[in-house]
């Protein structure tokens, strides 16, 4: 330790959310002028510890440390108070508010109790110089671009004059330049003795900002030490605990099966003039970054969102499926990306969520036949180890078996094509490993999966082929072997538009 | 301890605690008030129930499916004005007329779900523009005047008694089968809880939005008619504004039957009781000869009691 007292620090902390341990006796301290990174894998408890810190939630157990004395109970107030300040991946912005305005919200200066607009604008207008914002500050935050909307945000936290500053993924939405004077203002703040936390997957960026590392792995911290002599390497292999290998099922390459998708000239959304085809047993994965109209791909097949093509076959359909109705009946079965908003009805019980695309097909008498539908039920909760009563809500399952339940309810209808969007996202190590497992099965059974991730490694491993997206248009397709998860990412930023289909 | 988890299963099941206030309300005003228990004031406390409970079921399918029909009143005062004068004089038995006059309802249910489908209006924007339309429309019709019903079946609606129960009381409780079975033994009604609570995750699933929203309101309209039919049958008069007390009462009894206002959680089992409730309610004012103002004062006081005892909202 460098002799200095933490301005924040965390002792033994524990959370869990519905049984679930999401943090086990986390240890973490954060120290004027150090530059500290918080590294982990999805779900690896990233932000719940910020909440924690940040008093939006309180710990099950350890205590909270500020200036080292305990805290009994922080509040987001108290943490406020003690000069904490987070910017959040989600950005939490009043769209309909100016610059100014969202910048000084719930810290604004009044005169006489009421909003003083002219010291606002000038404490607004340095805070905008610091993070290089130049838009005018009468202008409402909707208008901006998301990466300009990420650095009112950052100038938002910069407002309050934080003595801790954490930022939880900064970076994803900024541009190369937005990112460096990014960088150049936290290196900023750290000399003037400002503690900051900084979450980021993007490991060069950590190695060239940070100082020291703490990194999370299932709720255990598994590392928490100075980032002086750590390698890339040595870094993802703290964050993952083992090898990639051993995640992933072997690979087996598809036996060629029928045609159950094929479209020319496909566009929906954000998707323009897109040729793909892909036979029964295959793995495709659907690669990019973020936003790249993979999402609207996988709607568009699926009826959801309007779509036109000069040609399309699907799953013997001569033509575009009109709407999800129709796309169930053919076949086809689509697992979004959010399962909370999309994919599950939460306050619903398990067994109501695995029953809603099967309802109408046991009937007995023109009623639910009730018996049948619970035998259903149990039968799909074994085969996907769903363990417990399913008549709880659905909410109170971990997100892993959430998931289980969003794949698990199409089951019944036999689909011959799942089109599933990030089904790992937000799920924990363990789960993950099932539904590769059980995503290798179905392929082995003569299903078609496309697999649309934002996690290339599994798109490297599971998949017969990656179509990788880029402003809507498919940019790359890369076979087995081929997809390398450099070429996935080389491809997904443009750097090589090379064929090498399948 | 089994107290304890009777009285706790108790607080979790809403339409039980309507239920048990109404058993408490009537053997109280029973042992105390005069009259109030003799079979005739009961019974007519259940034939005004009925009429509530009829257009509560609309009211309930539209509220779980995340809507809210404020067009009720005025498809009750649209059915009550409208059979006296589209009922063709060469049918003696009225059931023409009676027949007619459902469809309207029922196509102007329709009307209410197509702006909301094709025109993406809301619910409570869409039935409000419906409900004013229809009384404009109706002070064109009929004027200021009251108009009067011969319609056989209309009349025998409103005052038939067969084996002493009131033909208005076994309507309802046709109605109140069919909406039970239609909620908890037909695909639609778990269709229409889904579609309630996330209608995004509902459409992924393969709902058919529209197709819920078509019947569910148009099911709203015909419900009306058919307590507008009852009203005019007991009346023996239609006029403008007759159906205007119906709204409210008619989301009272949804939501003092424990359905979410929110929609996705809830059943006709809670409006039942709830209804009852409410007339229940009236009815007790009236005895003790007190002013009206006090019902609407113990209504609202009982909504919000009934809400915070169960904490529906708060579990969202």
């Amino acid at each position: 330790m460098d002799g200095t007292t933490p301005l924040v620090e965390a002792r033994g902390i524990s959370k869990g959310f519905f049984g679930n341990p999401v943090l086990k006796a986390v240890d973490i301290a954060l120290h004027p002028g150090r530059i500290h990174a918080l590294l982990g894998e999805n779900g690896a408890g990233k932000s719940t510890l910020i909440n924690l810190l940040s008093g939006a939630l309180q710990p099950d157990g350890g205590d909270i440390r500020v200036d080292g004395k305990p805290v009994t109970r922080l509040t987001p107030q108290g943490a406020r108070a003690a000069g904490v300040a987070v910017v959040q991946q989600e950005l939490s912005l009043a769209a309909e508010l100016s610059i100014a305005e969202n910048i000084g919200l719930g810290a604004a200066p009044r005169r006489f109790g009421l909003l003083d607009y002219r010291a606002l604008r000038d404490r607004a207008a340095a805070a905008s110089a610091l993070v290089g914002l130049t838009e005018p500050l009468e202008m409402p935050v909707g208008d901006l671009p998301l990466g300009r909307r990420q650095m009112v945000e950052i100038a938002k936290a910069l407002f309050r004059e934080p003595r801790v500053l954490i930022l939880d993924e900064p970076t994803s939405s900024l541009s190369a330049h937005e990112a460096g004077v990014l960088s150049g203002l936290v290196r900023t703040l750290a000399a003037r003795g400002v503690a900051v936390l900084y979450i980021s997957h993007r490991l060069n960026e950590v190695q060239a900002l940070c100082d020291y590392v703490t990194v999370l792995k299932d709720g255990v911290v598994t590392a928490d030490r100075s980032l002086a002599d750590v390698s890339a390497e040595g870094l993802v292999r703290l964050m993952v605990g083992r090898d990639p290998g051993d995640m992933f099922p072997a690979f087996k390459p598809a036996a060629a099966g029928e045609h159950l998708i094929r479209v020319d000239g496909f566009s929906a959304g954000a998707v323009y003039d897109v040729a793909f085809s892909a036979r029964a047993g295959e793995i495709v994965g659907i690669g990019g970054l973020i936003g790249q109209g993979q999402e609207d791909f996988l709607l568009g097949l699926y009826g959801a969102i309007p779509a036109v093509a000069s040609s399309a076959a699907i799953c013997g359909v001569g033509h575009l499926l009109a709407g999800v109705g129709a796309a169930t009946a053919a076949g086809l079965a689509y697992v979004p990306a959010d399962r909370k908003k999309e994919g599950l009805v939460l306050p619903h019980t398990i067994a109501a969520n695995l029953m809603l695309p099967s309802l109408g097909r046991l009937m007995r008498h023109g009623l639910r036949d009730r018996r049948g539908e619970a035998a259903l039920v149990a039968d799909l909760a074994r085969q996907l180890a769903i363990r417990g009563d399913t008549g709880r809500p659905v909410q109170a399952l971990s997100g892993g078996n959430q998931q289980k339940v969003a794949l698990a309810k199409w089951l019944p209808l036999g689909p011959r094509v799942l089109l599933l969007n990030d089904p790992t996202r937000g799920v924990d190590v363990g789960t993950k490993r099932e539904i590769y497992l059980m995503l290798r099965a179905f392929a082995d059974a003569g299903k078609l999966i496309l697999l649309l991730s934002s996690d290339t490694p599994e798109l490297v491993h599971l998949c017969d082929r990656v179509a990788v997206f880029r402003e809507g248009r498919v940019v790359a397709t890369l076979a087995h072997g081929n997809a390398s998860e450099e070429a996935i990412v080389g491809a997904a930023m443009g750097l090589a538009t090379k064929e090498l289909a399948a | 301890m089994k107290a304890a988890s009777i009285s706790r299963g108790l607080l979790r099941n809403p339409p039980l605690i309507t239920l048990a206030l109404v058993a408490l309300v009537w053997i109280v005003a029973g042992l105390s008030l005069r009259g109030f228990a003799a079979v005739g004031h009961l019974r007519y406390i259940l034939e005004l129930s009925a009429i509530i409970g009829i257009v509560a079921a609309g009211q309930t399918l539209v509220i779980l499916v995340g809507g809210i029909d404020l067009s009720v009143g005025a498809v009750i005062t649209v059915t009550a004005i409208l059979l006296p004068l589209i009922s063709p004089d060469w049918d003696p038995t009225g059931l023409l007329g009676v027949v007619l006059t459902l469809a309207i309802a029922a196509v102007i249910g329709l009307a209410n779900a197509m702006g909301q489908v094709f025109l993406k209006v809301p619910a409570i924007i869409m039935t409000l523009a419906m409900a004013t339309f229809l009384q404009g429309l109706l002070v064109l019709i009929a004027g200021g005047s009251a108009v009067s019903v011969t319609n056989e079946a209309v009349i025998w609606l409103g005052s038939a008694r067969p084996f002493g129960v009131p033909a208005g009381i076994i309507v309802w409780i046709a109605v109140a089968a069919a909406v039970l079975t239609a909620i908890h033994r037909r695909p639609f009604g778990a269709r229409l809880l889904a579609l309630g609570a996330n209608p995004l995750a509902a459409r992924l699933s393969g709902v058919d939005v529209s197709r819920t929203t078509f019947a569910v309101y148009a099911l709203a309209g015909l419900f009306s008619g058919l307590a507008g039919l009852l009203v005019l049958g007991m009346n023996r008069q239609g006029y403008v504004g007759i159906g205007d007390p119906y709204l409210m009462t008619s989301i009272a009894a949804v939501v003092l039957g424990g359905t979410s206002i929110l929609g996705g959680r809830g059943s006709y089992a809670g409006t039942i009781p709830g209804a009852i409730l409410l007339v229940t309610t009236t009815a007790l004012i009236t005895v003790v000869n007190a002013s009206p103002g006090w019902r609407s004062i113990m209504f609202g006081s009982l909504i919000l009691a009934l809400l915070l005892i169960s904490g529906r909202e708060a579990q969202r």
